[in-house]
């Protein structure tokens, strides 16, 4: 089990769509969002998704089929720090969503918020076995900068080709 | 129900379906049935990658890879009714990457560069074809394909190249930065060139 990857932390929970409800579900995630993603609202997250399993994939070579009794809504999410804080966040910021969204599940609680739909996440958890992170000791906000001050002085070199010493120096000071 | 997932829509220039995309960002997730077998390999197989990943290595070589991971699933919670108790005959390989570049890429390389990896890590599972010739793996991935219902990405225009570039130059321009104060123009104009020169691989 490794749901770690040096300061990354890897979530995956597997909750059952309440019966009657994939397509209202399917729906609501499909939909483009107005405002950009809600997830955007959870400042440590990289990567995160919803997708619907609706049933597992037999091969002919399977001595039998295996099929799931219901369709399932799987969340994961790669994000900065440890879980507890995260879904803390995410059980606040994400509440508008959440009711939408997991409160198609069977056995999210009524007002799907808070400490209850933390618990019922925390219930609804599937363990990592392996976890890689191609810049795992940096966070969001670390990417986010370091990007930016790249396209920064990539756009002050491209500025700063014809410029004698006094111009240079004068220029590089107001820019960084 | 008989078909595993609600039909994939048109596929982008990326090779997948526009809900995997976000931005440069690609989405992927898989699952494939795995043998008995595979209870007892695939917790090894991941605690010798976690524990030595020197070992697993070659996966740094896919350079377009931002977040990988594989879950074994022998359970499903039961949260009481009207949800059914699972009864898993079979435990179950779930995969998710989030990746830049072409879907078609993205496997290929896969293949050609993880090729024993590969089997350590999908040799378990039912209708594995091997990860060479790429033609059938492919056609195994997209079968045990999943298109996700939304995707996000915090830095969708940015790969991992770029990320790991801007990383490592951060703090060469931070450095770079404090240095520069107290010189001359002549003495700058000069440092400035040298850097640019240090750098260049970062822009």
């Amino acid at each position: 089990m490794s749901n770690t990857s040096g300061q990354a932390t890897a979530f995956m929970a597997l909750t059952p769509i309440q019966p009657g409800e994939e397509a209202a579900l399917r729906s609501f995630l499909e939909a483009p969002p107005q405002d950009g993603s809600p997830l955007a609202r959870l400042a440590g997250t990289h990567f995160a998704r919803w997708v619907i399993l609706r049933d597992w994939v037999n091969d002919p070579s399977q001595p039998r089929e295996e099929r799931l009794e219901s369709p399932y809504l799987i969340f994961t999410s790669n994000f900065d720090g440890p879980l507890d804080p995260y879904l803390d966040e995410l059980c606040v910021k994400l509440t508008p969503e959440a009711r939408e969204i997991w409160g198609r599940c069977v056995g999210c609680p009524p007002d799907a918020t808070g400490p209850q739909l933390k618990a019922y996440l925390l219930h609804n958890k599937i363990d990592t076995g392996f976890f890689v992170a191609a810049y795992p000791n940096s966070t969001v906000a670390q990417v986010k900068a370091a990007l930016a001050a790249r396209e920064q002085l990539i756009a002050f070199a491209m500025r700063a080709q014809d410029m004698g010493p006094d111009e240079l120096f004068r220029a590089f000071a107001e820019e960084f | 129900m008989s078909e595993p997932a609600a039909p994939p829509g048109p596929d982008t220039a990326t090779g997948t379906d526009p809900a995997n995309v976000d931005g440069q960002a690609i989405a992927i997730t898989v699952f494939s049935t795995v043998k008995p077998l595979g209870r007892l390999w695939l917790p090894l197989v991941f605690w010798f990658a976690t524990t030595f990943p020197r070992a697993s290595g070659t996966l740094g070589r896919l350079s377009f890879i931002h977040f990988a991971r594989w879950s074994l699933v022998t359970r499903i919670p039961f949260n009481g009714p009207p949800q059914r108790e699972e009864k898993l005959n079979y435990p179950h390989l779930f995969f998710e990457s989030n990746f830049n570049g072409g879907w078609e890429e993205y496997i290929d390389a896969f293949s050609h560069i993880l090729t024993r990896g590969m089997k350590f890590f999908w040799g378990t599972s039912y209708g594995f074809p091997q990860p060479l010739p790429t033609g059938p793996f492919k056609t195994y991935i997209k079968r045990n394909e999943i298109v996700a219902s939304h995707f996000y990405g915090a830095y969708p225009q940015a790969t991992t190249t770029m990320i790991l570039s801007s990383l490592e130059l951060a703090p060469k321009l931070g450095a770079f930065k404090a240095r520069a104060k107290g010189m001359s123009p002549d003495a700058f104009a000069a440092a400035w060139s040298e850097f640019l020169a240090d750098v260049q691989e970062c822009l």
